[in-house]
C-alpha cells in the first residue's frame, strides 16, 4: 500500500501545482492559458518537453524490449533520438520565431497560415486520431499497474478512473504553465528512479561488466545484430524503428507547444537540444536493466516480460524503494497523458472552434479548451474500460500517423512551391496508408520490414509514398491566394538573418 | 548571408545528415553475428552511444557555439520586422 501512498500523494501534489499556476493568474489569458504567456525558463522547459514525450513505455516499455530482444533495442529511443537536436531546430526553427510574430498557440496555425482553413482543421483531426489510442494505451497501463501493486486493493476500473480524473483536474486550472511545473517535477523524480534502479540492479551482481558478462554467457544473442537468422535486429529493422520513432517525435504537439512556451531563444535551443542527449542516458538505463535482468528474473515470456521493470525493482530494492521505483512509471505515463491531453485540447478550441465560431471570445477559447481535456479524457476511459481491448496495439501507429505531417510542415517552412493541394493529399493519404497497413497486416507490418515492402516497414513505406504524393500533388497544381499571401510571412526576409538589413532599409526609404 | 556563413551551414548540414544516419543505423560498424565485448557491451552498442555522445556535442557546437543559429540578440529584431511588414 506504500506504493498506493506515493501514487496518490503524487497526484494530489500535482493538483496543488496546478492550483498554484491557477491562483498566480497564470491562465488568466489564452496567451496565458496555452503558451504559459511564453514565459517557460530553461529548466521547466527541458524536463517538461522530455516528461511530456517519455511515457510508461520508456520505462516499463524499453525495459522489456531489452529483456526480450537485447541491446538493439538501443536503436528505439535513445542513440535514434539524438539528432532530434538538429532535426527539431531545423523544423521549430520557424515556429518558435513566427510563433511570437503571429500569437500562434496551436499545431494548426501555422498550417492554417500557409495553406488555408482546410488545413487547419485537418491538422487537429489527424493527431487527435493519432493520439487517442496512444492516450488509450497509458490508461490501460495505469489502470493494470495500479491494480497489480495494490495487489487488487484498488481495481482496473477504479485506478485507470482516478488518475484521469486528477489529471484533469490540474490541466483544467493550470493550463500550459501548471502542466509545465508538474510535468518537471515528475520528469526529475522519474529520472532519479532511473538511476537508483539502474545502479542497484548491476551492483546485484557485482557491477555493470560482470552483470553483462553473465548475461552474454547465457544469452549471447541479446548482443547480436541480425539474431534469429538475420530477423531480429536486421539493419532495415533498426532502420524502420530509428526513423519512426525519431520523425514521428518532430511532429507531435508538445515540440509546438514548447517552442510558443518558451521564454528565450537560448530556452529553446536548450531544450531541443537536451532532449536527446538525456534520452541517451534515461532511456538507455531500464533498456540496459532490461538486459541484465534476463540474469536476475530469468524465464519472463510475452506479457510477463513487460512488467520486468517492477519485478526486478521488487526483488533488488527495499519495499519502500521498489515502490518509488514504479512509481517514477507512472508519472512517466501521467506526464504523457497530460502533454497529449493538453495539446490536442488547445488544437480543437484554437483550430477547430475559431473556425466554426471565429467569434469566439478569450474566456470562450480557454473554457472551450477545459471542456475538451475533460471530454478526451471521458472518451480515453470509456475505450480503455476493458482492459482486454487491444486499442493499444492502435497506438503504434501514433507515431507514423503524424510523421506524415512533417511534409507539409517543412513545404511550409522551406519550400514556395509548397501547395495546399499537396499538403491536404500527403496528410490523407499517409493517414490512410498507416490505417491499411495495421488493418492489414496488423502492428507487425507497421513496426518490422516487410519482403512485399521492399524490406522497409508499413511506417517507412507510408512515409516515403506521403513525401512522393506531396512532390509530386504541389507540381502539378498551383498555389492559391494563400499560399502566394503567405510567402511574404513564411520567407519573411529578417527569418535568414537579414533583419539587420530590412530595418537599414526602412530607414533609407524613411 | 554571407558566403563563409552559407558554407559553415553546409558542412554542418552535411555533417547532421552523416550522423543521423550513423544514430538510426548501425551500417559501417555494427556486423551481423557474434560480436566483441567493449565493457561487458557489444561493440557495436558502444560505438552507437559514442556516436550519439559526438553527435550531441556537435548540436551542442551548432547551437551554442558557432553564431549560426538564432541569438536572443536577433530576436526582438526579427519579430518586430515581421510585425510590422506583415499585418
Amino acid at each position: 500500500m506504500f506504493a498506493i501512498s506515493v501514487i496518490t500523494a503524487i497526484c494530489l501534489v500535482s493538483v496543488f501545482v496546478g492550483y498554484l499556476a491557477f491562483r498566480q493568474g497564470y491562465t488568466r489569458t489564452p496567451d496565458d492559458y496555452f503558451v504559459a504567456g511564453s514565459s517557460l525558463g530553461y529548466f521547466v522547459l527541458i524536463f517538461s518537453l522530455l516528461a511530456s514525450f517519455l511515457s510508461a513505455f520508456s520505462m516499463f516499455g524499453m525495459s522489456s524490449l531489452g529483456y526480450r530482444t537485447g541491446f538493439g533495442s538501443l536503436f528505439v529511443l535513445s542513440v535514434n533520438l539524438v539528432p532530434l537536436g538538429a532535426l527539431w531546430y531545423y523544423m521549430h526553427r520557424k515556429t518558435f520565431i513566427l510563433g511570437r510574430a503571429r500569437g500562434w498557440m496551436s499545431m494548426g496555425m501555422p498550417f492554417g497560415e500557409r495553406y488555408g482553413n482546410g488545413m487547419r482543421a485537418v491538422i487537429p483531426i489527424v493527431v487527435l486520431l493519432a493520439s487517442i489510442p496512444y492516450l488509450v494505451a497509458q490508461v490501460q497501463g495505469i489502470g493494470v499497474m495500479v491494480e497489480a501493486i495494490s495487489n487488487k486493493a484498488i481495481p482496473y476500473h477504479v485506478g485507470m478512473f482516478f488518475v484521469p480524473v486528477f489529471i484533469s483536474l490540474y490541466l483544467i486550472m493550470g493550463g500550459m504553465k501548471g502542466a509545465a511545473w508538474v510535468n518537471t517535477v515528475q520528469g526529475v523524480f522519474f529520472s532519479i528512479m532511473v538511476f537508483v534502479l539502474f545502479f542497484a540492479v548491476m551492483a546485484k551482481n557485482g557491477g555493470f561488466m560482470p552483470t553483462m558478462e553473465m548475461v552474454f554467457e547465457a544469452h549471447p544473442h541479446l548482443f547480436e545484430l541480425g539474431a534469429k537468422g538475420g530477423k531480429l535486429w536486421s539493419y532495415p529493422m533498426v532502420f524502420g524503428f530509428a526513423a519512426a520513432m525519431c520523425l514521428g517525435c518532430v511532429c507531435f504537439p508538445q515540440p509546438y507547444m514548447h517552442a510558443y512556451s518558451s521564454r528565450t531563444a537560448k530556452g529553446f535551443k536548450a531544450m531541443v537540444l537536451s532532449f536527446g542527449g538525456i534520452c541517451l542516458i534515461i532511456i538507455t538505463m531500464p533498456t540496459l536493466v532490461g538486459i541484465a535482468s534476463t540474469v536476475i528474473v530469468p524465464g519472463l515470456k510475452g506479457v510477463e516480460a513487460d512488467k520486468v521493470y517492477g519485478i526486478v525493482a521488487s526483488r533488488i530494492l527495499p519495499d519502500w524503494l521498489a515502490a518509488l521505483a514504479v512509481a517514477g512509471g507512472f508519472t512517466a505515463a501521467m506526464s504523457t497523458v497530460n502533454g497529449l491531453v493538453f495539446g490536442n485540447a488547445t488544437n480543437l478550441a484554437n483550430d477547430l472552434l475559431k473556425l466554426i465560431a471565429p467569434n469566439t471570445d478569450q474566456k470562450g477559447l480557454v473554457s472551450a479548451a477545459r471542456w475538451s481535456v475533460a471530454v478526451i479524457m471521458a472518451i480515453c476511459v470509456v475505450l480503455a474500460w476493458n482492459p482486454n481491448t487491444p486499442v493499444a496495439e492502435l497506438s503504434v501507429l501514433a507515431f507514423g500517423t503524424v510523421a506524415v505531417t512533417i511534409f507539409p510542415l517543412w513545404g511550409a517552412y522551406f519550400w514556395k512551391r509548397a501547395t495546399a493541394a499537396g499538403a491536404m493529399a500527403s496528410t490523407i493519404v499517409g493517414l490512410g496508408l498507416n490505417l491499411v497497413f495495421f488493418f492489414w497486416g496488423g502492428k507487425n507490418m507497421v513496426l518490422f520490414p516487410q519482403a512485399n515492402l521492399f524490406q522497409l516497414n508499413g511506417f517507412l513505406a507510408a512515409f516515403l509514398a506521403t513525401g512522393v504524393v506531396f512532390f509530386v500533388v504541389c507540381l502539378v497544381t498551383k498555389p492559391g491566394k494563400v499560399e502566394e499571401k503567405s510567402l511574404d510571412l513564411f520567407f519573411h526576409p529578417s527569418l535568414n538573418g537579414n533583419a539587420g538589413e530590412t530595418i537599414d532599409q526602412e530607414l533609407v526609404k524613411a | 548571408m554571407e558566403n563563409g556563413t552559407s558554407l559553415k551551414q553546409a558542412v554542418f548540414l552535411v555533417v547532421f545528415a552523416v550522423f543521423t544516419l550513423l544514430c538510426w543505423c548501425p551500417i559501417g560498424y555494427g556486423a551481423y553475428g557474434a560480436p566483441t565485448l567493449i565493457l561487458g557491451m557489444p561493440s557495436w552498442a558502444v560505438a552507437a552511444l559514442a556516436i550519439g555522445a559526438v553527435m550531441f556535442v556537435i548540436e551542442l557546437v551548432y547551437l551554442f557555439g558557432s553564431k549560426l543559429s538564432l541569438d536572443d540578440d536577433q530576436l526582438p529584431d526579427i519579430v518586430q520586422s515581421i510585425k510590422s511588414d506583415i499585418q
